[in-house]
């Protein structure tokens, strides 16, 4: 048997750890630039508001809503506390996302049963980190995680007979099944398949033929053969990306290189976190009209270096760059990693000692001091970014999940 | 700017709520009561931790009563900080706040506020918030261009 765990409205619930004050009231938090809902209190959607409502909306519709600045940093916290109170329970524990795990589900104890099991670790993590938390336990993770969203809030549900199954599904449209959104349930539905129930019993063959192997994989999981295991460790990443908002409209070159090295620099950390080096430099930008762009740059060796990586954004951003367009969204991308150890060095160009150990002077400062002390030049075009100080905690790199 | 406070009535004393006669500003959120403070009531008042106590005190000098007071509730930190107020022998106070206010939002405060507490004329105190320029989360939030000086936060 497979548990799913998914933390009620986590990041409002993170909250009310530390301020108890805001427990039955309704809460939003707000995101990276303090103008949408990322979450939400029960109290609030009650309200009409939902994830992603702008602001400006949600106090229209909900008044005496209280606004909370998100810390991601806070909620990292809190979410591998919760992970290790699980892992007291059940083991091995998959670090699916900052608030859903998947685990084995066997009875720990003899003559205990799963759903007291359940019940147990929901009741620990309640009392160990203050979070309420819900609880599907089923025969495969896809009906698990459609199942535990059925006992929300504080829930926790186990669904062992078939009956039981097959009535839970049969409550249940197909687009609550993560991975079949709105497009897919439109070409299920004239055949019929509406419900989870029908998805379940239609022919494997249909499912595949309409929506590839991708939903046949679900449908085999819906029937209970599971499909994918649970995996206590992330697959090495095939591509590590960083980006995002540019907090704004972006017309100025200067101001877009910038956003650009700030991206690099970003994505050097995560390639030392990971160990890992690119063949390649790619920049996306997304366009004010809708339209988007992108450049990639191949590297002549693979590199984490910052020099080496900063030529190659360079070009990546020249061939994205559309002149005289505004900009409101940029990645940088390395696509083609390469474990650190073992790649082919270039026939002419020798390591540069000097410049590995600038590189190093810049990591102890930042260590040492605090994230993008010492940074590049470039980045004074961003004074909202970095002079302001409240975007100490603007960035949600929270390591080791299985899912975005 | 912040046109107003919320404060848990749990954290004010009920000699207090008393005295002033606050119970017409106290309103209920989520089951739990608390007093609202705004700019706009009368006469606006806010809570204070003056003399190592809590006390309630009148808030700025928007019915102008005072000349030598500003005629509004806050006052730049910049101005405080170039001793601008120094004739006055200004104090500074802790506001207490469970929730701040501005241009319909409410939102989240850990503390308090930061204000300067005064004299008028008949030696009767007078707060008025500290401010200072919105950082870009604040202003996309409540669309102010300014911001109340928060204590050990920065929003």
């Amino acid at each position: 048997m497979v548990g799913h765990l998914d933390a009620d409205c986590f990041y409002v619930s993170a909250e009310r750890v530390r301020h108890p004050d805001l427990r039955n009231k309704p809460v939003g938090v707000l995101g990276n630039n303090g103008a949408c809902v990322i979450a939400k209190s029960y109290e609030m959607r009650a309200a009409g508001v939902k994830t992603g409502t702008p602001i400006w909306d949600a106090v229209k519709l909900c008044p005496t809503g209280v606004y909370v600045k998100r810390d991601f940093y806070w909620y990292e916290v809190l979410s591998r506390k919760m992970l290790e109170a699980v892992s007291r329970h059940f083991s091995p524990v998959e670090y699916y996302s900052i608030d859903e795990f998947f685990f084995r589900a066997n009875a720990p104890r003899a003559g205990q049963r799963l759903h007291d099991a359940a019940l147990a670790v929901r009741d620990h993590i309640l009392e160990a980190c203050g979070l309420p938390v819900t609880i599907g336990v089923a025969r495969t993770r896809t009906l698990a995680k459609l199942f535990s969203d059925t006992a929300k809030p504080f829930g926790a549900v186990t669904v062992t007979d078939r009956d039981h199954e097959r009535e839970l599904l049969a409550r249940l449209p197909v687009t609550e099944i993560s991975g079949v959104g709105g497009r897919r349930a439109a070409r299920l539905a004239p055949y019929g398949i509406r419900t989870c129930l029908d998805y379940a019993q239609a022919e494997g063959r249909l499912i595949r033929q309409l929506l590839t192997k991708t939903g046949y994989e679900l449908w085999l999981e819906l029937n209970g053969h599971p499909v994918t295991p649970i995996r206590p460790e992330r697959t090495p990443h095939q591509v590590l990306a960083r980006g995002g908002s540019l907090m704004g409209n972006v017309e100025d070159p200067t101001v877009l290189w910038a956003w650009c090295v700030r991206h690099t620099e970003r994505l050097i950390e995560e390639l030392h976190f990971h160990n890992v080096r690119t063949d390649a430099l790619g920049v996306s930008l997304a366009w004010k009209d809708g339209e988007s762009t992108a450049g990639v740059c191949k590297l002549p060796v693979p590199s984490d270096r910052f020099d080496e990586l900063l030529d190659g954004a360079r070009t990546a951003l020249r061939r994205a760059y559309l002149p005289r367009k505004v900009a409101t969204h940029m990645h940088v991308v390395a696509p083609e990693l390469r474990r650190a150890r073992g790649f082919q060095l270039s026939l002419f160009d020798p390591p540069n000692a000097k410049l590995d150990a600038v590189a190093r002077v810049k990591t102890a400062v930042n260590e040492r001091y605090g994230r993008f002390k010492l940074r590049s030049a470039s980045t004074l075009y961003l004074p909202a970014v970095y002079a302001d100080p409240a975007n100490n905690f603007d960035i949600c790199d929270v390591r080791g999940k299985v899912c975005f | 700017m912040c046109s107003a406070i919320a404060l848990a009535t749990s954290e004010l004393p009920l000699s207090l709520l008393e005295q002033h006669g606050l119970e017409d500003r106290v309103h209920d959120r989520g089951g739990e009561k608390e007093v609202r403070f705004y700019w706009q009531a009368r006469p606006a008042l806010l809570p204070v931790w003056w003399d190592g106590r809590l006390q309630v005190v009148k808030w700025g000098n928007r019915d102008r009563a005072e000349r030598t007071l500003p005629p509004t509730g806050w006052t730049w930190r910049e101005t405080v900080e170039d001793g601008k107020w120094s004739a006055m022998s200004p104090e500074p106070v802790l506001v207490p706040a469970t929730f701040g206010y501005a241009n319909g939002v409410w939102y989240k405060v850990k503390q308090g506020l930061q204000g300067v507490l005064v004299r008028d004329r008949t030696g009767q105190p007078v707060v008025f918030l500290v401010t200072e320029p919105a950082t870009r989360y604040y202003r996309v939030m409540t669309r102010a261009e300014w911001m109340p000086a928060l204590v050990g936060e920065v929003i």
